[in-house]
Protein backbone atom coordinates (compact mmCIF):
# COMPACT_ATOMS: atom_id res chain seq x y z
CA UNK A 1 0.00 0.00 0.00
CA UNK A 2 1.43 3.43 -0.69
CA UNK A 3 4.38 1.90 -1.85
CA UNK A 4 5.50 0.99 1.41
CA UNK A 5 6.74 -2.74 3.07
CA UNK A 6 3.88 -3.76 5.32
CA UNK A 7 5.95 -3.24 8.44
CA UNK A 8 6.12 0.49 7.76
CA UNK A 9 2.04 0.18 7.36
CA UNK A 10 1.50 -1.98 9.91
CA UNK A 11 4.29 0.03 12.38
CA UNK A 12 3.48 3.55 11.91
CA UNK A 13 -0.58 2.68 11.20
CA UNK A 14 -0.67 1.05 13.85
CA UNK A 15 0.67 3.68 16.36
CA UNK A 16 -1.74 5.88 14.73
CA UNK A 17 -4.82 4.40 15.38
CA UNK A 18 -3.80 2.73 18.67
CA UNK A 19 -3.61 6.85 19.84
CA UNK A 20 -6.66 7.53 18.07
CA UNK A 21 -8.62 4.93 20.25
CA UNK A 22 -7.17 6.50 23.50
CA UNK A 23 -8.13 9.60 22.45
CA UNK A 24 -11.52 8.81 21.65
CA UNK A 25 -10.98 6.46 25.13
CA UNK A 26 -10.36 9.51 26.95
CA UNK A 27 -13.08 11.67 25.71
CA UNK A 28 -16.24 9.68 26.37
CA UNK A 29 -14.67 8.29 29.77
CA UNK A 30 -13.58 12.30 30.78
CA UNK A 31 -15.87 13.72 33.12
CA UNK A 32 -14.42 17.05 34.11
CA UNK A 33 -16.17 19.21 35.75
CA UNK A 34 -15.96 23.10 37.33
CA UNK B 1 17.65 34.15 -3.75
CA UNK B 2 13.90 34.03 -4.58
CA UNK B 3 12.94 37.30 -5.85
CA UNK B 4 9.62 38.02 -3.58
CA UNK B 5 9.49 41.42 -2.92
CA UNK B 6 6.86 42.48 -5.53
CA UNK B 7 3.96 44.89 -4.46
CA UNK B 8 1.90 41.97 -4.08
CA UNK B 9 4.05 40.00 -1.96
CA UNK B 10 4.07 43.26 0.41
CA UNK B 11 0.37 44.07 0.26
CA UNK B 12 -0.51 40.23 1.63
CA UNK B 13 2.64 40.40 4.52
CA UNK B 14 1.53 43.87 5.32
CA UNK B 15 -2.22 43.03 6.02
CA UNK B 16 -1.06 39.92 7.66
CA UNK B 17 0.75 41.75 10.39
CA UNK B 18 -1.78 44.41 10.21
CA UNK B 19 -4.39 42.20 11.30
CA UNK B 20 -2.51 41.14 14.11
CA UNK B 21 -1.77 44.15 15.50
CA UNK B 22 -5.74 44.88 14.94
CA UNK B 23 -5.94 41.21 17.54
CA UNK B 24 -3.14 43.38 19.81
CA UNK B 25 -5.46 46.49 20.07
CA UNK B 26 -8.62 44.72 20.26
CA UNK B 27 -7.20 42.56 23.27
CA UNK B 28 -5.55 45.35 25.32
CA UNK B 29 -9.30 46.57 26.11
CA UNK B 30 -9.98 43.19 27.95
CA UNK B 31 -6.70 43.91 29.88
CA UNK B 32 -7.63 45.17 33.42
CA UNK B 33 -5.34 43.21 35.97
CA UNK B 34 -2.45 40.90 35.95
CA UNK B 35 -4.47 37.68 35.69
CA UNK B 36 -6.16 38.59 32.51
CA UNK B 37 -2.80 39.64 31.19
CA UNK B 38 -1.19 36.59 31.78
CA UNK B 39 -4.01 33.82 31.79
CA UNK B 40 -6.34 35.76 29.31
CA UNK B 41 -8.32 35.94 32.47
CA UNK B 42 -8.86 32.34 32.11
CA UNK B 43 -11.44 32.77 29.67
CA UNK B 44 -10.06 30.22 26.66
CA UNK B 45 -13.42 28.50 24.80
CA UNK B 46 -12.83 25.02 23.27
CA UNK B 47 -11.61 26.12 19.70
CA UNK B 48 -9.48 28.98 20.86
CA UNK B 49 -7.20 26.60 23.38
CA UNK B 50 -7.00 23.54 20.97
CA UNK B 51 -5.54 26.19 18.24
CA UNK B 52 -3.87 27.92 20.72
CA UNK B 53 -2.20 24.27 21.60
CA UNK B 54 -1.32 23.90 18.18
CA UNK B 55 0.15 27.34 17.43
CA UNK B 56 2.29 27.25 20.43
CA UNK B 57 3.75 23.19 19.96
CA UNK B 58 4.37 24.11 16.01
CA UNK B 59 7.04 26.42 15.89
CA UNK B 60 8.77 27.55 12.63
CA UNK B 61 10.76 24.37 12.18
CA UNK B 62 7.83 22.77 11.81
CA UNK B 63 7.59 23.67 8.44
CA UNK B 64 10.76 23.89 7.23
CA UNK B 65 12.41 20.89 10.08
CA UNK B 66 10.12 18.11 9.48
CA UNK B 67 9.79 18.34 6.04
CA UNK B 68 13.99 19.17 5.74
CA UNK B 69 14.89 15.98 8.06
CA UNK B 70 11.90 14.05 6.22
CA UNK B 71 14.41 14.73 2.71
CA UNK B 72 17.36 13.85 4.78
CA UNK B 73 16.02 10.49 6.22
CA UNK B 74 12.81 9.14 4.94
CA UNK B 75 10.21 7.48 6.75
CA UNK B 76 12.20 6.49 9.95
CA UNK B 77 11.59 9.92 11.32
CA UNK B 78 7.97 9.57 10.45
CA UNK B 79 7.65 9.15 14.56
CA UNK B 80 7.97 12.94 15.24
CA UNK B 81 4.54 13.25 13.36
CA UNK B 82 2.91 11.33 15.84
CA UNK B 83 4.62 12.35 19.11
CA UNK B 84 4.65 16.01 18.37
CA UNK B 85 0.66 16.32 18.47
CA UNK B 86 0.55 13.42 20.72
CA UNK B 87 2.25 16.28 23.20
CA UNK B 88 -1.02 18.38 23.03
CA UNK B 89 -2.79 15.46 24.33
CA UNK B 90 -0.37 14.27 27.26
CA UNK B 91 -0.31 17.87 28.12
CA UNK B 92 -4.15 18.12 28.52
CA UNK B 93 -4.80 14.73 30.18
CA UNK B 94 -1.71 14.41 32.19
CA UNK B 95 -1.04 18.02 33.39
CA UNK B 96 -4.39 19.64 32.47
CA UNK B 97 -7.10 18.29 34.01
CA UNK B 98 -5.15 18.35 37.75
CA UNK B 99 -3.21 21.97 37.37
CA UNK B 100 -6.49 23.37 35.95
CA UNK B 101 -8.62 22.38 39.08
CA UNK B 102 -6.29 23.43 41.68
CA UNK B 103 -5.57 26.57 39.67
CA UNK B 104 -9.43 27.76 39.45
CA UNK B 105 -9.22 27.71 44.04
CA UNK B 106 -5.57 28.39 44.00
CA UNK B 107 -5.40 31.20 41.97
CA UNK B 108 -1.92 30.10 39.99
CA UNK B 109 -0.90 32.16 36.96
CA UNK B 110 1.85 29.91 36.46
CA UNK B 111 3.05 26.55 36.57
CA UNK B 112 5.36 27.88 39.40
CA UNK B 113 3.05 28.84 41.35
CA UNK B 114 2.41 24.80 41.61
CA UNK B 115 5.16 23.81 42.34
CA UNK B 116 5.45 26.23 45.14
CA UNK B 117 2.21 25.30 46.61
CA UNK B 118 2.83 21.83 46.37
CA UNK B 119 6.41 21.87 47.66
CA UNK B 120 5.89 24.16 50.15
CA UNK B 121 8.87 26.21 48.38
CA UNK B 122 7.55 29.90 47.83
CA UNK B 123 11.04 30.81 47.09
CA UNK B 124 13.91 28.64 46.50
CA UNK B 125 12.19 26.27 43.96
CA UNK B 126 9.89 28.99 42.41
CA UNK B 127 13.15 30.95 41.55
CA UNK B 128 14.86 27.47 40.44
CA UNK B 129 12.20 26.54 38.13
CA UNK B 130 11.51 30.17 37.09
CA UNK B 131 15.13 30.94 36.31
CA UNK B 132 15.55 27.28 34.17
CA UNK B 133 12.17 28.36 32.53
CA UNK B 134 13.87 31.52 31.53
CA UNK B 135 17.07 29.91 30.30
CA UNK B 136 15.20 27.35 28.59
CA UNK B 137 12.39 29.56 26.96
CA UNK B 138 15.34 31.84 25.65
CA UNK B 139 16.78 28.90 23.75
CA UNK B 140 13.69 27.55 22.31
CA UNK B 141 13.08 31.54 21.05
CA UNK B 142 16.61 31.77 19.87
CA UNK B 143 16.04 28.77 17.56
CA UNK B 144 12.43 30.54 16.74
CA UNK B 145 13.86 33.56 15.61
CA UNK B 146 16.73 31.82 13.79
CA UNK B 147 14.13 29.68 11.78
CA UNK B 148 12.53 33.01 11.03
CA UNK B 149 16.29 34.51 9.98
CA UNK B 150 16.58 31.67 7.53
CA UNK B 151 13.20 31.99 5.80
CA UNK B 152 13.45 35.54 5.31
CA UNK B 153 17.02 35.44 3.96
CA UNK B 154 15.48 32.88 0.78
CA UNK B 155 12.12 34.69 0.58
CA UNK B 156 13.26 38.60 0.52
CA UNK B 157 14.97 40.91 -1.69
CA UNK B 158 15.10 43.04 1.33
CA UNK B 159 17.71 43.09 4.00
CA UNK B 160 17.92 40.58 7.04
CA UNK B 161 17.69 42.79 9.74
CA UNK B 162 15.27 44.94 8.71
CA UNK B 163 12.85 41.77 7.44
CA UNK B 164 13.85 40.09 11.05
CA UNK B 165 13.05 43.70 12.54
CA UNK B 166 9.59 43.88 11.38
CA UNK B 167 8.83 40.33 12.43
CA UNK B 168 9.76 41.15 15.37
CA UNK B 169 8.44 44.29 16.52
CA UNK B 170 4.80 43.57 14.99
CA UNK B 171 5.12 39.88 17.33
CA UNK B 172 6.71 42.41 20.30
CA UNK B 173 3.95 45.14 19.68
CA UNK B 174 0.39 42.91 20.03
CA UNK B 175 2.47 40.77 22.77
CA UNK B 176 2.90 43.62 24.79
CA UNK B 177 0.21 45.53 24.85
CA UNK B 178 -2.25 42.86 24.47
CA UNK B 179 -1.04 39.90 26.80
CA UNK B 180 -2.61 36.21 26.51
CA UNK B 181 -6.10 37.49 25.06
CA UNK B 182 -3.85 39.24 22.05
CA UNK B 183 -1.81 35.69 21.70
CA UNK B 184 -4.44 33.33 21.82
CA UNK B 185 -6.53 35.13 19.21
CA UNK B 186 -3.64 35.91 17.28
CA UNK B 187 -2.83 31.70 17.50
CA UNK B 188 -6.12 31.22 16.47
CA UNK B 189 -5.95 33.03 12.85
CA UNK B 190 -2.31 31.55 12.85
CA UNK B 191 -3.09 27.97 13.17
CA UNK B 192 -6.04 28.73 10.92
CA UNK B 193 -3.52 29.48 8.12
CA UNK B 194 -0.82 27.45 9.23
CA UNK B 195 -3.48 24.27 9.06
CA UNK B 196 -5.10 25.48 5.64
CA UNK B 197 -2.31 26.72 4.22
CA UNK B 198 -0.16 23.16 4.64
CA UNK B 199 -3.51 20.97 3.11
CA UNK B 200 -3.62 23.47 0.44
CA UNK B 201 -0.27 23.40 -0.29
CA UNK B 202 1.44 20.33 0.44
CA UNK B 203 -0.77 18.03 -1.49
CA UNK B 204 0.42 20.23 -4.88
CA UNK B 205 3.45 19.44 -4.23
CA UNK B 206 3.25 15.39 -3.49
CA UNK B 207 1.27 15.67 -6.84
CA UNK B 208 3.78 17.10 -8.82
CA UNK B 209 6.77 14.68 -7.58
CA UNK B 210 3.96 12.08 -8.95
CA UNK B 211 1.78 11.45 -5.83
CA UNK B 212 3.01 9.33 -2.97
CA UNK B 213 2.83 6.24 -4.02
CA UNK B 214 5.24 7.10 -6.55
CA UNK B 215 7.45 9.16 -4.10
CA UNK B 216 7.99 5.51 -1.75
CA UNK B 217 8.69 3.91 -4.38
CA UNK B 218 11.05 6.19 -5.74
CA UNK B 219 12.76 6.62 -2.21
CA UNK B 220 13.04 2.38 -2.09
CA UNK B 221 15.09 2.58 -5.03
CA UNK B 222 16.97 5.18 -3.78
CA UNK B 223 17.93 3.21 -0.39
CA UNK B 224 15.48 0.58 0.97
CA UNK B 225 15.84 2.23 4.37
CA UNK B 226 14.04 5.17 3.36
CA UNK B 227 10.81 3.31 3.12
CA UNK B 228 11.02 1.68 6.89
CA UNK B 229 9.74 2.25 10.14
CA UNK B 230 13.09 2.43 11.77
CA UNK B 231 16.55 2.39 10.80
CA UNK B 232 18.76 -0.79 11.87
CA UNK B 233 21.42 1.49 13.93
CA UNK B 234 22.34 4.76 15.10
CA UNK B 235 19.97 7.70 14.53
CA UNK B 236 16.07 6.60 14.13
CA UNK B 237 17.11 3.44 15.15
CA UNK B 238 14.10 1.61 17.57
CA UNK B 239 15.79 3.11 20.82
CA UNK B 240 16.81 5.91 19.52
CA UNK B 241 12.89 6.53 18.42
CA UNK B 242 11.98 5.46 21.79
CA UNK B 243 13.87 8.00 23.49
CA UNK B 244 12.67 10.47 20.75
CA UNK B 245 8.99 10.11 21.43
CA UNK B 246 9.36 10.84 25.55
CA UNK B 247 11.63 13.73 24.64
CA UNK B 248 9.38 15.26 22.10
CA UNK B 249 5.95 13.81 23.93
CA UNK B 250 6.94 14.81 27.47
CA UNK B 251 9.15 17.57 26.93
CA UNK B 252 6.87 19.77 25.01
CA UNK B 253 4.24 19.07 27.15
CA UNK B 254 6.04 20.33 30.78
CA UNK B 255 7.81 23.17 28.41
CA UNK B 256 6.66 26.29 30.68
CA UNK B 257 5.09 28.01 27.24
CA UNK B 258 2.86 24.96 26.45
CA UNK B 259 1.84 23.77 29.76
CA UNK B 260 0.72 27.56 30.91
CA UNK B 261 -2.12 27.45 28.41
CA UNK B 262 -3.89 25.24 30.43
CA UNK B 263 -4.35 27.88 33.37
CA UNK B 264 -6.33 30.01 30.90
CA UNK B 265 -8.96 27.33 29.29
CA UNK B 266 -13.01 28.38 30.87
CA UNK B 267 -13.48 25.20 31.55
CA UNK B 268 -12.35 22.42 32.80
CA UNK B 269 -14.89 20.30 30.42
CA UNK B 270 -13.19 21.11 26.72
CA UNK B 271 -10.34 18.87 28.16
CA UNK B 272 -12.45 16.06 27.31
CA UNK B 273 -12.23 16.53 23.60
CA UNK B 274 -9.14 18.90 23.27
CA UNK B 275 -6.63 15.99 22.98
CA UNK B 276 -8.36 14.32 19.91
CA UNK B 277 -9.07 17.52 17.83
CA UNK B 278 -5.80 18.64 18.12
CA UNK B 279 -3.51 15.20 17.67
CA UNK B 280 -6.03 14.76 14.34
CA UNK B 281 -5.49 18.37 12.99
CA UNK B 282 -1.94 18.85 13.76
CA UNK B 283 -1.20 15.60 13.25
CA UNK B 284 -2.32 15.80 9.72
CA UNK B 285 -0.80 18.81 8.74
CA UNK B 286 2.38 17.37 10.11
CA UNK B 287 2.26 14.47 7.88
CA UNK B 288 1.94 16.47 4.88
CA UNK B 289 4.62 18.59 5.73
CA UNK B 290 6.82 15.01 6.02
CA UNK B 291 5.75 13.93 2.76
CA UNK B 292 6.64 17.53 0.66
CA UNK B 293 10.14 16.65 2.06
CA UNK B 294 9.88 12.88 0.93
CA UNK B 295 8.44 14.61 -2.48
CA UNK B 296 11.63 17.01 -2.94
CA UNK B 297 14.20 14.30 -2.55
CA UNK B 298 12.32 12.48 -5.47
CA UNK B 299 11.93 15.80 -7.52
CA UNK B 300 16.20 16.55 -5.92
CA UNK B 301 16.67 13.11 -7.31
CA UNK B 302 14.70 13.24 -11.03
CA UNK B 303 16.49 16.58 -12.00
CA UNK B 304 13.95 18.81 -11.44
CA UNK B 305 15.63 20.86 -9.50
CA UNK B 306 18.48 21.13 -7.15
CA UNK B 307 19.22 22.33 -3.80
CA UNK B 308 22.48 24.90 -2.93
CA UNK B 309 25.31 23.28 -1.70
CA UNK B 310 25.10 24.59 1.76
CA UNK B 311 24.88 22.66 5.20
CA UNK B 312 21.24 23.65 6.35
CA UNK B 313 19.78 23.43 2.41
CA UNK B 314 17.40 20.11 3.22
CA UNK B 315 15.33 22.52 5.78
CA UNK B 316 14.85 24.73 2.62
CA UNK B 317 13.45 21.69 0.67
CA UNK B 318 9.75 22.72 1.01
CA UNK B 319 10.24 26.44 -0.28
CA UNK B 320 11.76 25.20 -3.51
CA UNK B 321 9.09 22.27 -3.77
CA UNK B 322 6.57 24.97 -3.75
CA UNK B 323 8.73 27.22 -6.14
CA UNK B 324 8.40 24.75 -8.46
CA UNK B 325 4.84 23.24 -8.24
CA UNK B 326 3.34 26.77 -7.55
CA UNK B 327 4.67 29.02 -9.86
CA UNK B 328 2.47 32.18 -8.97
CA UNK B 329 4.51 35.02 -6.92
CA UNK B 330 1.39 35.48 -5.00
CA UNK B 331 1.36 32.17 -3.53
CA UNK B 332 5.00 32.06 -2.33
CA UNK B 333 3.88 35.20 -0.57
CA UNK B 334 0.56 33.54 1.25
CA UNK B 335 3.62 30.65 1.99
CA UNK B 336 5.41 33.16 3.68
CA UNK B 337 2.78 34.53 5.59
CA UNK B 338 2.24 30.57 7.10
CA UNK B 339 5.96 30.41 7.78
CA UNK B 340 5.29 33.95 9.55
CA UNK B 341 2.12 32.57 11.31
CA UNK B 342 3.81 29.33 12.34
CA UNK B 343 7.06 31.32 14.19
CA UNK B 344 5.12 34.04 15.45
CA UNK B 345 2.34 31.70 16.90
CA UNK B 346 5.18 29.98 19.47
CA UNK B 347 7.63 33.59 19.97
CA UNK B 348 4.40 35.67 20.85
CA UNK B 349 3.81 32.79 23.39
CA UNK B 350 7.16 31.91 24.91
CA UNK B 351 7.76 36.05 25.50
CA UNK B 352 4.56 36.17 27.65
CA UNK B 353 6.15 33.20 29.36
CA UNK B 354 9.01 34.98 30.10
CA UNK B 355 7.83 38.27 30.86
CA UNK B 356 5.39 36.28 33.40
CA UNK B 357 7.99 34.22 35.06
CA UNK B 358 10.16 37.64 35.80
CA UNK B 359 7.34 39.53 36.73
CA UNK B 360 5.20 37.12 38.56
CA UNK B 361 7.31 34.67 39.89
CA UNK B 362 10.71 36.41 40.34
CA UNK B 363 10.02 39.94 40.93
CA UNK B 364 6.07 39.36 42.83
CA UNK B 365 6.61 36.36 44.31
CA UNK B 366 10.05 36.82 45.75
CA UNK B 367 11.40 39.87 45.71
CA UNK B 368 8.75 42.32 45.86
CA UNK B 369 5.59 40.97 47.71
CA UNK B 370 4.06 43.91 48.31
CA UNK B 371 4.01 45.01 44.52
CA UNK B 372 0.82 46.99 43.27
CA UNK B 373 -0.66 45.03 40.32
CA UNK B 374 0.06 47.70 38.40
CA UNK B 375 4.14 47.65 38.65
CA UNK B 376 3.87 43.95 38.02
CA UNK B 377 2.00 44.24 34.55
CA UNK B 378 4.31 47.44 33.17
CA UNK B 379 7.11 44.98 34.49
CA UNK B 380 5.41 42.12 32.25
CA UNK B 381 5.37 44.22 29.07
CA UNK B 382 8.95 45.31 29.81
CA UNK B 383 9.98 42.41 29.89
CA UNK B 384 8.42 40.85 26.69
CA UNK B 385 10.17 43.94 25.08
CA UNK B 386 13.14 43.19 26.15
CA UNK B 387 13.09 39.47 25.45
CA UNK B 388 11.86 40.08 21.94
CA UNK B 389 14.91 42.40 21.16
CA UNK B 390 17.51 40.45 22.99
CA UNK B 391 16.78 37.52 20.69
CA UNK B 392 16.41 39.17 17.78
CA UNK B 393 19.89 40.79 18.10
CA UNK B 394 21.26 37.38 18.56
CA UNK B 395 19.36 35.78 15.50
CA UNK B 396 21.03 38.08 13.36
CA UNK B 397 23.44 35.53 12.89
CA UNK B 398 21.89 32.50 13.14
CA UNK B 399 23.51 29.03 14.42
CA UNK B 400 23.34 25.79 11.38
CA UNK B 401 21.89 23.13 12.47
CA UNK B 402 18.69 24.66 13.77
CA UNK B 403 16.67 21.37 14.25
CA UNK B 404 19.24 20.21 16.79
CA UNK B 405 19.28 23.91 18.82
CA UNK B 406 15.34 23.37 19.10
CA UNK B 407 15.93 19.50 19.88
CA UNK B 408 18.31 20.57 22.67
CA UNK B 409 15.62 22.76 24.27
CA UNK B 410 12.54 20.72 24.36
CA UNK B 411 15.39 17.77 25.57
CA UNK B 412 16.31 20.32 28.50
CA UNK B 413 12.80 20.87 29.47
CA UNK B 414 12.09 17.25 29.42
CA UNK B 415 15.32 16.70 32.15
CA UNK B 416 14.52 20.03 33.86
CA UNK B 417 10.71 20.04 34.63
CA UNK B 418 9.01 16.56 33.57
CA UNK B 419 10.46 14.68 36.65
CA UNK B 420 8.98 17.12 39.27
CA UNK B 421 6.06 18.31 38.04
CA UNK B 422 4.92 14.20 37.29
CA UNK B 423 5.92 13.53 40.74
CA UNK B 424 4.03 16.40 42.52
CA UNK B 425 0.85 15.45 40.58
CA UNK B 426 0.92 11.94 40.82
CA UNK B 427 3.43 10.95 43.96
CA UNK B 428 2.37 11.65 46.98
CA UNK B 429 5.90 10.94 48.66
CA UNK B 430 7.67 13.55 46.53
CA UNK B 431 9.57 16.06 48.51
CA UNK B 432 10.63 19.49 48.20
CA UNK B 433 14.39 18.46 48.94
CA UNK B 434 13.54 15.86 45.93
CA UNK B 435 12.02 18.12 43.64
CA UNK B 436 14.58 20.69 43.89
CA UNK B 437 17.81 17.95 43.54
CA UNK B 438 15.90 16.67 40.84
CA UNK B 439 15.70 20.54 39.06
CA UNK B 440 18.85 21.07 39.60
CA UNK B 441 20.52 18.22 38.56
CA UNK B 442 18.48 17.68 35.50
CA UNK B 443 18.99 21.06 34.41
CA UNK B 444 22.86 20.91 34.66
CA UNK B 445 23.30 17.10 33.42
CA UNK B 446 20.86 17.94 30.49
CA UNK B 447 23.12 20.93 29.83
CA UNK B 448 26.29 18.80 30.25
CA UNK B 449 24.83 16.09 27.95
CA UNK B 450 23.56 18.29 24.94
CA UNK B 451 26.81 20.39 25.12
CA UNK B 452 29.02 16.67 24.69
CA UNK B 453 26.55 15.28 22.24
CA UNK B 454 26.06 18.94 19.80
CA UNK B 455 29.84 19.47 19.66
CA UNK B 456 30.84 15.56 19.40
CA UNK B 457 33.36 15.87 22.59
CA UNK B 458 34.81 12.67 22.71
CA UNK B 459 34.91 11.51 26.80
CA UNK B 460 36.95 8.33 27.90
CA UNK B 461 37.63 6.91 24.16
CA UNK B 462 33.33 6.88 23.81
CA UNK B 463 31.94 10.00 21.21
CA UNK B 464 28.97 11.42 22.55
CA UNK B 465 27.54 12.26 19.23
CA UNK B 466 27.23 8.39 18.89
CA UNK B 467 24.97 7.81 21.68
CA UNK B 468 21.99 5.46 20.84
CA UNK B 469 19.38 7.47 22.51
CA UNK B 470 18.48 11.13 22.26
CA UNK B 471 20.70 13.10 24.99
CA UNK B 472 17.96 14.19 27.03
CA UNK B 473 17.26 10.46 28.35
CA UNK B 474 20.53 10.16 30.43
CA UNK B 475 19.77 13.53 32.51
CA UNK B 476 15.74 12.19 32.84
CA UNK B 477 16.56 9.02 33.94
CA UNK B 478 19.07 10.44 36.72
CA UNK B 479 16.87 12.98 37.82
CA UNK B 480 14.08 10.31 38.25
CA UNK B 481 16.49 8.59 40.57
CA UNK B 482 17.61 11.74 42.33
CA UNK B 483 13.96 12.72 42.85
CA UNK B 484 12.96 9.28 44.39
CA UNK B 485 16.71 8.64 46.20
CA UNK B 486 15.96 12.23 48.04
CA UNK B 487 12.56 11.83 48.40
CA UNK B 488 13.36 9.16 50.55
CA UNK B 489 15.51 10.61 52.86
CA UNK B 490 13.60 13.85 53.51
CA UNK B 491 11.07 15.32 55.66
CA UNK B 492 7.61 14.55 53.69
CA UNK B 493 4.88 17.04 52.22
CA UNK B 494 2.08 18.38 54.80
CA UNK B 495 -0.57 15.92 53.75
CA UNK B 496 -3.30 19.12 53.91
CA UNK B 497 -0.66 20.47 50.70
CA UNK B 498 -1.18 17.14 49.44
CA UNK B 499 -4.95 17.33 49.36
CA UNK B 500 -5.06 20.71 48.45
CA UNK B 501 -2.82 20.25 45.27
CA UNK B 502 -5.06 16.91 44.79
CA UNK B 503 -1.44 14.80 44.58
CA UNK B 504 -2.21 11.06 44.03
CA UNK B 505 -2.32 8.17 41.46
CA UNK B 506 -5.18 9.55 40.00
CA UNK B 507 -6.07 12.45 36.86
CA UNK B 508 -9.38 13.65 38.05
CA UNK B 509 -11.31 12.70 41.22
CA UNK B 510 -14.94 12.26 39.45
Amino acid sequence: MFGLPDITIIAVGGVVIIVIIALVYWGLTFRGHD
Amino acid sequence: MIELADTVTIIVIALYLLLMIGIGIWASRKIKNTEDYLVAGRSLGFWVFVLLMIGTVCSGMSLLGVSGLGYRAGWPTIWEQIFVPLAIGFCVIFFGVKLHNVAKTAGYVTVQDYLAHRYESPTALRSLSAVAGIIVSLIYLVGQYTAIALVLMWLFAIPLWLALLIATLVTMIYTTIGGLYAVAWASLIQSIILVVGVFVMAPVIIYKAGGLTHVDQVLAGINPNLVMPWNPSGAFAPVYIFSFAIMLMVGLACAPHVINNVLAIKDVKYFKWAPLAAFLIYGAAMFLLKFTGFAGLVMVKGGVFALPNLPNAPDSIILYGIQYSLPVMALWAVFAVIVLAAVMSTTDRLMLTIGAMCSWDLYKKILRPGASDKSVLLLSKIIVVLSALGTMILAINPPVMLASLIWMGIGIMLSTFAVPLLAGLYWRGATKAGALASMLIGLVTSLVFGALNYFSIVLFGYNFAKIPVHFSFYPLVISLVVMYVVSMLTAKTHEKILDETQTGWFISKQ
